[in-house]
């Protein structure tokens, strides 16, 4: 089934979503970077934004979070809830939601990670189209489109946004504001493909993707690695702001008791020295040759089936070295 | 919800904590929460996350056979933050487990085939499982050739068992060779006198040249650490054992045990291993399939 919003209404759809819990957008934060906020107008979101710098999987894998307090003491622990009432997401782009694609086929499929499973469970998606840049190239990436993974998706047409829908829980936002939206036409219908070819038609940056795994494997010993890592700072940003990146780090804190504390985790980097480091000092990536050359043999490796890197291109436009990251894949398959 | 935190770990008592060396200690813990418990089951060549509340986590190979529902024996080497803090502890003492984790060796795959146990220092924990884990199911194996590489005699783990293996495991078809690094400890000088076609001084893999070792029905199962594999798995492959049948237990960083904070990730992207996850048992096979493995 296939909705249309027409523009004037998105206002009246904001307050409906408002009213099932804590709205989240894009907001347009600097000259140059938006950032998903809470916010409490339409009026603050800037649903045309190219991306943002940090991916709203922040939401989910949190920067920084309690597992749970504990109490020497007492031999107890408490679980701390991170879960929540039902929120909103609104304005997330496809290779944002395939990028949570991705760490759910991490966190859920085997082991399930508790709290990003009640976040998962507590948010509802709705998602954007949007234009590519000269960085995105998620469609070589099969993650410019989003086939689900989201509860209702906004294609920006003409006269609005032609509607998809994409669970039970974005049906229900339908319904209960069902006179914001109208059926679509044909002409919605017509207006939807032809924008999707022609988004489809406007990517400037490719990169193949057919047996990129081997590619890799292959390049092992490639050059490309040391001559990186030269220019590399290690400072782990390609890692922040990647929609896929999860590797955490996990920390206690003590109260001054000595007793009384939490254990937490937060987000790590493979860039980062420490990373492969263990006790008693052996580290299995000692050099930035080694740790640059695991973080795009891991983005170039499958998860269940899943790339895990949906092309957002967000490592090299925040890279602080200008490290370009299609340019090295292509490097490494021997493309000029 | 449903779901189990598998992130919050349970409370376990320790019942013995005993210096077998000067930075090892062998712990026998207890598990309080009996449901857990029952969950608890391990086998060979698995690990728990151990934890101390207020200092953290690292893995440790359970270094015993299941003989108890409640019951678990770690080898702690005191190397880092919290196994300097699990040291410190003493009996009565609680510590905080997550697991069992990893695949394990398979023993039922190597019944009736013989077993190589290869192990270099603190690797022989691990192994311990294994041998045990064969003793109890004597009839289920050939025969248990083991190999055990120490740097010098105070170094040797659990002394007086493998003593009595060194001297008295042919009773029980267990061939047990020793190699002591330190050409000039004297206690090692001895045994070597004593059976000098069971011990000699050098590397692990002088073994191999008082034992022939033949790829025919036998497994190999090494232990040790990370630079001992490849040489090793070089004598294996001179005498054409099936890389299929070398088995090794890896170590890495582990923070979660759960193939999700990743510093334990290797290989390419043809082959993207959880060593925590997807091992840290794995065959020959598979750390040639998998670069940067050994």
């Amino acid at each position: 089934m296939y909705k249309v919003l027409p523009k004037e209404n998105l206002q009246s759809l904001f307050e409906g979503l408002r009213k099932i819990g804590d709205v989240y957008a894009p907001v347009k934060i600097s000259g140059l970077s938006h950032d998903f906020r809470k916010v409490n107008s339409i009026s603050e979101v800037d649903l045309e934004y190219t991306r943002t710098m940090i991916p709203p999987k922040k939401f989910f894998v949190k920067p920084r979070e309690t597992l749970f307090e504990f109490d020497e003491e007492k031999l107890q622990y408490a679980e701390v809830q991170n879960g929540g009432g039902l929120n909103v997401i609104l304005g997330m782009h496809a290779c944002d939601i395939n990028g949570l694609k991705v760490i759910d086929a991490a966190y859920i499929n085997e082991n399930p990670d508790k709290y990003y499973m009640q976040r998962r469970e507590s948010t509802l998606i709705i998602g954007v189209s949007c234009t590519p840049d000269e960085y995105c190239f998620c469609r070589s990436m099969g993650a410019d489109y989003a086939v689900d993974g989201f509860d209702l998706f906004l294609h920006e047409i003409g006269r609005g946004y032609f509607v998809r829908i994409g669970s039970e829980k974005g049906l229900r936002v339908i319904e209960e504001n069902s006179s914001l939206f109208e059926d679509a036409s044909k002409e919605d219908i017509e207006e939807f493909k032809e924008n999707e070819r022609r988004k489809a038609e406007s990517f400037k940056l490719e990169l193949d993707i057919s047996g990129l795994q081997d590619m890799l494997d292959l390049a092992w010993d490639h050059p490309v690695w040391e001559e990186t890592a030269e220019e590399c700072f290690g400072c782990g940003t390609c890692n922040l702001v990647c929609p896929t990146c999860r590797c955490y780090d996990v920390a206690d804190y003590v109260e001054l008791d000595l007793k009384r504390g939490e254990r937490l985790r937060r987000w790590d980097s493979c860039m980062l020295r420490k990373h492969g480091l263990v006790a008693g000092g052996l580290n299995f990536r000692p050099t930035r040759v080694e740790r640059l050359r695991n973080r795009f043999n891991c983005k170039g490796s499958l998860v269940n089936g899943l790339l895990n890197c949906v092309g957002c291109g967000r490592c090299t436009l925040y890279c602080p070295a200008e490290i370009d990251f299609v340019k090295i894949m292509k490097r490494i398959r021997g493309e000029p | 919800m449903s779901v189990r935190n598998v992130l919050v770990p349970s409370p376990a008592r320790i019942l013995k904590s005993e210096d077998m060396t000067d930075i090892e200690k062998h712990i026998e813990l207890e598990i309080l929460d009996k449901e857990f418990a029952k969950r608890f089951v391990y086998k060979p060549g698995q690990f728990v996350e151990v934890g101390v509340m207020g200092v953290g986590e690292a893995p440790i190979s359970i270094c015993a056979a299941r003989k108890k529902e409640d019951l678990l024996e770690l080898c702690v080497r005191k190397v880092g933050r919290v196994t300097n803090a699990i040291h410190r502890l003493k009996p009565g003492d609680i510590l905080w487990i997550r697991g069992p984790y990893g695949n394990g060796f398979p023993m039922e795959n190597m019944e009736g085939s013989n077993l190589l146990l290869v192990a270099g220092g603190l690797g022989i924990a691990p192994l311990r499982g294994v041998l045990q884990y064969a003793l109890t199911n004597r009839e289920k194996y050939g025969t248990i050739t083991v190999m055990y590489g120490i740097r010098c005699y105070t170094a040797m783990l659990w002394r007086d068992e493998f003593l009595q293996l060194f001297y008295e495991g042919d009773k029980n078809n267990v061939e047990f060779f020793l190699s002591y690094e330190d050409p000039s400890d004297k206690q090692c000088y001895e045994l070597q006198c004593e059976r000098s076609d069971r011990c000699m001084s050098g590397v692990v893999t002088k073994l191999f040249e008082l034992k022939e070792v033949k790829p025919e029905n036998t497994y190999a199962v090494i232990c040790g650490p990370p630079i001992m594999y490849k040489f090793v798995v070089q004598e294996l492959m001179k005498r054409n054992f099936d890389p299929r049948k070398i088995y090794m237990t890896l170590e890495r960083r582990m923070k979660c045990g759960l193939g999700k904070c990743g510093h334990c990730i290797v290989g390419s992207g043809r082959n993207m291993k959880f060593v925590c996850k997807d091992g840290p048992v794995f065959t020959y096979w598979d750390a040639l399939m998998t670069k940067g493995m050994i």
